[in-house]
């Protein structure tokens, strides 16, 4: 009585999620294996010729690599650099904790192309970095930022560190101060009690954490898209073009559901890996 | 000065370091969008407001502000329907299947949007519905809709059942009981959601993208077609617009809702 009162009220989400979500993403599935002629379009034919050219072609290869690798450096920097934060804002006392939240939180609701437009600016041959770089007398000439590596490592990692902070915080704050104490009055040095008590105990948090920024980062379409130009690419930019550029959407399906493959595997396995470090996700 | 008391200033340094970087671009922009020059320049030459004259003189730019904000209006409006709806019968129903529902509300949040984009693309040119307002709006309700259940769920798990249930014994029906006890209750947690929503699908690109048919241009595409093109002061003092914007919505939040609590 009550479960079908329930699925009533559910009805409009799932409908909206089957029709508008599941159906349009699983029909990407038979698009990937059509053939795809130069001026005429899709062809009714039957080809496993984009899935074996993605795992094979260095051209392809080069920008799975490339995603997966910005995955994990952007990852590592939003850990590195947000961790203390997180620490910090978990931790104080100050009458400002809220507004010092908020205030992190405020770059994640600013619009992601007017982030990423403030970050051209900074990044640019006669940019703020390098006339700053510049006077220190750290380079003579301008250093390359944009267009590469660097760039996008640079633009995705300001882009993401605000969900790392946010995610460290809770576990972080629900650490019982007593263990550390405990570890501090046992006689371990600060350091030992933060690097065996205080670090693994947030290892719920990190994993989150890690596990969102990396599938975000190797989903962004945005920052590498214009931090990166039209040659620089990463997957989601290739799949960008493939649909409005080159218009091959059977090779863009078979694109997007790599992308989409890796992301789920991801976020599978952190699922796992939580129950078994027995934390939630 | 002890240990402890040095690793508390260096721990402070570090984070003032870090929102110094968080907010590096930001500052940035603004000081940019006051430059007399035609080119993005930083530190600015001069000071003026042309830009902003320029920004909002221009048809292309007012009517993409306006397109944007309707989208982002019809948009949450749907996924707060849609959304309230659920979170009550996740949260309040035992309902079958509900975790499931749960898992595939939380889908939308970790897609990469670009996938979503191009699905439908593909999609509503097979329907015919290609170009249309109303794929738009059903495409922004799916990456919407699940910031509404999550901030609406967590409200609604701060409420007593036993308040309706006090409603209802009282003669209240169903509906009159949860408009007029629960929904008041909630109402935070509908305002934060109602929020995250309208800021998500005003901000959109790799959705929209695909999406936008002839005469159709949100803010947020037409900001990033127009840095294609090539960069200029107009852009920044759009950007300015959007930072002044966001800032005022985020605090005014704080103030009446305590934003921070459903983030």
């Amino acid at each position: 009585m009550t479960g079908a009162r329930g699925w009533g009220l559910l009805l409009p989400v799932i409908l909206l999620l089957l029709v508008a979500f599941l159906l349009p993403v699983g029909m990407m599935v038979p698009t990937s294996f059509r053939p795809y002629v130069p001026l005429v379009g899709i062809t009714s034919g039957f080809t496993i010729g984009y899935y074996t050219k993605l795992v094979t072609d260095s051209y392809y290869l080069e920008i799975i690599g490339r995603t997966l690798a910005l995955g994990l450096t952007v990852t590592l920097c939003t850990l590195v650099i947000g961790y203390p934060l997180a620490f910090f804002l978990a931790r104080t006392r100050s009458r400002w904790r809220n507004w010092l939240s908020i205030l992190v939180v405020f770059p994640l609701l600013l619009n992601l192309v007017v982030r990423t437009f403030g970050w051209i600016a900074l990044l640019a041959q006669n940019g703020l970095v390098n006339q700053a770089l510049q006077a220190l007398g750290v380079v003579q000439e301008p250093v390359k930022l944009l267009f590469n590596f660097a760039g996008l490592l640079i633009g995705l990692t300001h882009i993401f560190l605000p969900f790392m902070v946010l995610v460290l915080i809770g576990p972080i704050q629900n650490i019982p101060r007593d263990v550390e104490d405990a570890a501090r009055v046992l006689g371990a040095s600060w350091g030992s009690a933060f690097l065996r008590v205080t670090l693994p105990l947030s290892a719920p948090g990190i994993l989150s954490g890690s596990i969102l920024v990396f599938v975000l980062t190797i989903s962004a379409l945005v920052t590498p898209r214009l931090l990166g130009g039209p040659t620089y690419q990463v997957m989601s930019t290739l799949i960008y073009d493939e649909f409005l550029q080159r218009l091959n959407w059977p090779a863009g399906s078979a694109e997007a559901l790599l992308l989409t493959v890796m992301v789920l595997v991801l976020v599978f396995l952190s699922g796992v890996l939580a129950r078994g470090t027995g934390a939630r996700a | 000065m002890t240990a402890a008391q040095l690793r508390g200033w260096l721990l402070r340094v570090w984070v003032a370091l870090v929102f110094a970087f968080l907010m590096l671009p930001v500052v940035v922009i603004a000081l940019a969008s006051f430059s007399r020059t035609s080119y993005l320049t930083i530190p600015p030459k001069g000071l003026t407001l042309r830009w902003f004259g320029a920004v909002l003189g221009d048809p292309e730019y007012v009517h993409a502000i306006g397109f944007s904000l309707s989208l982002a209006l019809v948009a949450t409006l749907g996924s707060l329907a849609a959304g309230v709806a659920a979170s009550y019968a996740l949260i309040r129903r035992r309902v079958p299947g509900g975790a499931l529902v749960s898992a595939l509300l939380n889908a939308p949040l970790i897609f990469p949007g670009v996938v979503v984009g191009v699905a439908l693309l593909q999609f509503y040119a097979l329907v015919h519905m290609n170009g249309t307002l109303a794929g738009l709006a059903l495409a922004h309700m799916v990456i919407t809709v699940p910031y509404v259940v999550r901030a609406v769920m967590a409200s609604l798990q701060g409420i007593d059942p036993e308040l309706e249930s006090a409603a209802r014994v009282l003669g209240a029906s169903g509906p009159v009981a949860f408009f007029t006890v629960t929904l008041p209750l909630i109402r935070p947690g509908i305002a934060a959601g109602a929020l995250f929503s309208f800021i998500v699908s005003f901000d959109n690109v790799p959705v929209s993208i695909f999406l936008l048919g002839a005469g159709q241009m949100t803010l947020p595409v037409k900001i990033f077609t127009a840095i294609e093109y090539g960069v200029d002061p107009s852009i920044a003092a759009i950007s300015t617009m959007l930072i002044a914007l966001t800032g005022l919505g985020l605090a005014a939040a704080e103030r009446w809702i305590g934003f921070h609590r459903f983030v």
